[in-house]
């Protein structure tokens, strides 16, 4: 128990990429719906120990390019690698190749305890199949033992130590939300999505949200972050994606991303006075 | 849920008092009507003709005015404080009278219909019934007051293991009694004197701590469970009419619990589910000695069992594959279609529209008895001087072989494939995303419940001597979803209850048999309405039943965190 959670991360250095820090790269990534392209060659790469938000106003994409990166899509056109493999079209295997994600409506278990919840994330990197389960071999136990150890130091590590034998539906809602990360971690992710983690928080939450998410790129993981709270997404992320109508509108440190009057106008329209005051609110 | 509620909360509030009173009085009214004669005759149910000399159903009457008795004065003897367990003294009092006035009708319904008319109730009869009736009423008028705690008693571990062989001590003479009867009414009596009895301990909060023991202890009780259950041959003095019913109803709850595997754990619903029962059936007939068998091949019939597993286990693979990947109702119809399919083909495979395999609707009879050595299954044997007949033989085959499923079940349960189940039961797409193989566990799920009915058709096919496909149509299929879904969808213990009053109930009562279809219908809607998790309900299911219910989850959750604590302690 004492000891701390230490992602292993398998075959981090097998990236074969230009920049072997990179664990996502997408290159000219097109999603087209019929005649509608919804994500037109975006191109993104998010490297180990960053992280990468994706922002843009409602319809941009970025639903859409999300599903092609978790496998529930599979683009038109383009490829998305992870740690160097074409990423496999179905989720279940983007999991297993080293993706994990968290839903912006949260998806938990609810009838499950909050530890069942995360050692049902740590499905896919165990093996105990129907013998060995029915006669308890000592694979069995091991892996048994082991599962429910790890669950417990995720818990741990995110700050849900205390309600290990809580149903997930009678958590408080940004528990809900922790527990929703340690279920993810509990898939040995190299890559985090994270989609809209602050959605509903209230202000303490979220800076709790945002130390949580700060300790896990520490841990070396890279992460991706969509959001809403500009502030949240500012603070947060190392780089920032905005997508407008399927399109790569700008890449950028929070910084140049703020000052750019195409990310305004984007959200808020041309009105002078209304850029002046968006201004004011992303300085604040 | 909603309850029916009979008597507003207000109103209980107001006459408390006076329905107090009014419960006592007709408790002990009925308490001393037990001293009465209660019909004009001998004939009708156990004998109850005799002043001061009280009858077995005459004594459960008065237990029942007992308990009432003690619900209600339990308070007053016993009363709450800080830091002592709450136990519902009051609601156990409202379970017993209205137990006592559901026994007391059907006592008097019973004598009426068996002697003739309600003339032949004597006057005991009656002071016994008004006494129930003012139980019961009266201990509507009374509030219910707090929740049980006692399921959090912290208690010996002799206390528990006494309390372990008390509860199968009990379960065997109230089996051996029940079934040693041939009275109808009697037996309906009994049932009603039982289902009182248990409604009372789950009021005073007894059962909730049986169950917490029996989650500390699985492996005593399990245990305690079969040994009781071997011992109940010795109790029938060698005659095979109760055997023929245990033995049906074993085979009965195995394809039950086989189906539970995938209707309760893995939650996909299989319509047809008895063709793989056929199956395993049909393969073990066509390689028997049987001079009707098809096949001139008679391995020894463990390799027959393997391979009417693995026959079945192949139909489930070969149905589930395309299906599985669709959603619930599309399986049910699927299902549906595959149980007549099997069904016709059976019939079909007869040499004229197909290869004689089956001998068509004519089936395979005379299939002998198993050997194992030289012990036959078809003789009598005598195991300690006590008498044991050929149904008794199968009867304890058939007592491994549904230990075996119950192994398989509870085990695949608590493990990492079981936790897989739930999750998809939970949100199927969460679950996918969370990297759980979903298709490939309902497939396991499908293919292992087929094995598993495979299994029990072999040993089936020897114990009813002919396989016809006409065993195998739609409706057993409903009779086994039927005993999971009144027993209670993925626990063990719900679906053998489910099980056996779904055989007992039509074995031992005429009146069921002929309208059995009627009554399993209301029962099911009954149930539907006010507890759609079934008679013993697994927790988890409970909650999946009732979403919304708040106090329900808190109370839950509050429950398993003691056990929890405790298995950390010992691990």
């Amino acid at each position: 128990m004492s000891t701390a959670f230490q992602p292993d991360a398998p075959g981090l250095d097998r990236g074969a990429a230009s920049d072997d820090r990179a664990v996502l790269v997408a290159s000219d990534v097109t999603m087209r719906f019929g005649g509608l392209t919804a994500v037109d060659s975006v191109n993104f790469q998010v490297n180990r120990g960053e992280i990468m938000g994706l922002i843009g106003p409602n319809g941009a994409g970025k639903t859409t390019f999300f599903n092609c990166l978790t496998g529930l899509y599979q683009p038109t056109s383009g490829r998305v690698m992870l740690n160097g493999k074409l990423l496999p079209p179905k989720p279940r295997k983007v999991v297993m190749a080293g993706m994990a994600r968290t839903f912006q409506n949260i998806r938990l278990f609810g009838n499950m305890t909050a530890l069942e919840n995360v050692m049902v994330g740590r499905y896919c990197r165990t093996s105990a199949g129907p013998f060995t389960s029915i006669i308890r071999g000592p694979k069995f136990r091991r892996e048994e033992a082991a599962t429910r150890q790890r669950a417990q130091e995720l818990l741990d590590f995110v700050g849900l130590g205390t309600t290990t034998d809580s149903l997930a539906r009678n958590l408080p809602y940004g528990d809900q939300r922790r527990l929703e990360i340690a279920r993810a971690l509990a898939t040995d992710p190299q890559l985090l999505l994270l989609d809209e983690p602050t959605a509903g928080m209230n202000p303490q939450e979220t800076r709790q949200a945002e130390e949580l998410i700060f300790k896990i790129r520490d841990l070396g993981l890279a992460i991706v972050v969509i959001e809403h709270d500009m502030r949240f997404i500012f603070t947060l992320c190392d780089r920032v994606l905005c997508l407008v109508q399927g399109r790569t509108l700008i890449e950028g440190t929070p910084a140049e991303v703020q000052s750019d009057p195409r990310v305004i106008e984007a959200y808020i329209g041309t009105g002078p006075e209304d850029a002046a005051d968006l201004e004011k609110e992303l300085e604040a | 849920m909603s309850r029916p509620v009979l008597v507003s909360a207000a109103a209980q509030e107001r006459h408390g008092g006076h329905g107090r009173l009014a419960a006592l009085v007709g408790a002990v009214v009925l308490v001393l009507s037990g001293l009465l004669p209660w019909a004009y005759s001998f004939e009708a149910l156990d004998g109850m003709t005799l002043p001061v000399n009280p009858s077995p159903l005459q004594v459960m009457g008065m237990v029942l005015g007992l308990l009432v008795i003690l619900g209600l004065l339990g308070p007053r003897l016993l009363p709450a404080r800080r830091g002592r367990l709450t136990v519902g003294w009051l609601r156990a009092a409202r379970a017993a009278g209205l137990g006592a006035f559901v026994f007391m009708l059907l006592i008097v319904i019973s004598i009426a219909a068996e002697l003739g008319g309600l003339v032949n109730v004597e006057y005991g009869g009656w002071v016994a019934l008004v006494g129930a009736l003012l139980a019961f009423a009266g201990t509507r008028l009374v509030a219910p007051g707090p929740q049980s705690t006692l399921y959090a008693a912290r208690t010996r571990a002799w206390l528990e293991l006494l309390a372990i062989v008390v509860v199968m001590a009990a379960a065997l003479v109230g089996i051996a009694y029940a079934l040693d009867n041939d009275d109808a009414g009697l037996f309906v009596s009994f049932l009603a004197f039982a289902g009182a009895l248990l409604a009372t301990l789950s009021g005073l909060g007894v059962m909730a701590w049986l169950s917490a023991i029996a989650q500390r202890r699985r492996q005593v009780l399990i245990l305690a469970a079969f040994v009781v259950a071997f011992l109940f041959p010795f109790t029938q003095d060698g005659s095979d009419a109760n055997m023929s019913i245990a033995t049906q109803v074993i085979i009965f709850a195995a394809a039950a619990l086989g189906l539970n595997i995938v209707v309760g754990l893995a939650g996909l619903l299989d319509l047809g589910y008895i063709a793989f029962l056929g199956a395993g059936a049909f393969t073990a007939a066509v390689l028997s000695r049987s001079a009707f068998a098809t096949l001139d091949w008679h391995p020894p019939f463990i390799v027959v069992v393997l391979i009417s597993g693995l026959v079945s286990a192949t139909l489930g693979l070969v149905i589930g594959t395309p299906t599985l990947r669709v959603s619930g109702d599309y399986l049910a119809i699927v299902t549906l279609a595959f149980g007549e399919i099997f069904r016709i083909t059976m019939i079909n495979l007869d040499g004229e529209a197909g290869p004689n395999l089956t001998r068509g609707s004519n089936g395979i009879p005379a299939i002998p008895d198993l050997t194992l050595g030289s012990f036959s299954f078809g003789r009598p044997h005598e195991l300690l001087g006590i008498p044991l007949g050929r149904f008794s033989n199968y009867y304890f085959l058939l007592l491994v072989v549904i230990a075996l499923i119950i192994l398989v079940f509870s085990r695949l349960n608590d493990s990492r494939i079981g936790r897989g189940w739930v999750a998809i039961r939970e949100d199927e797409k969460a679950a996918e995303a969370m990297g759980v193989n979903v298709f490939g566990l309902k497939l396991f799920a499908f293919a292992g419940g087929a094995f598993l009915a495979g299994v029990a058709g072999a040993v089936k096919a020897h114990q009813d001597v002919s396989v016809t496909p006409d065993q195998y149509v739609f409706l057993q299929s409903g009779f086994l979803l039927a005993a999971i879904v009144l027993g209670g969808m993925g626990t063990v213990l719900g679906v053998l209850v489910g099980a056996t009053l779904l055989i007992l109930l039509p074995e031992k009562l005429r009146f069921v048999a002929e309208y059995r279809l009627l009554l399993f219908g209301l029962t099911l809607i009954v149930m539907m309405r006010f507890r759609p998790e079934g008679l013993i309900a697994s927790k988890r299911r409970q909650l999946e039943f009732h979403e919304d219910d708040e106090e329900l989850a808190g109370r839950i959750d509050d429950q398993i965190q003691p056990s929890a604590a405790l298995k950390g302690a010992t691990a």
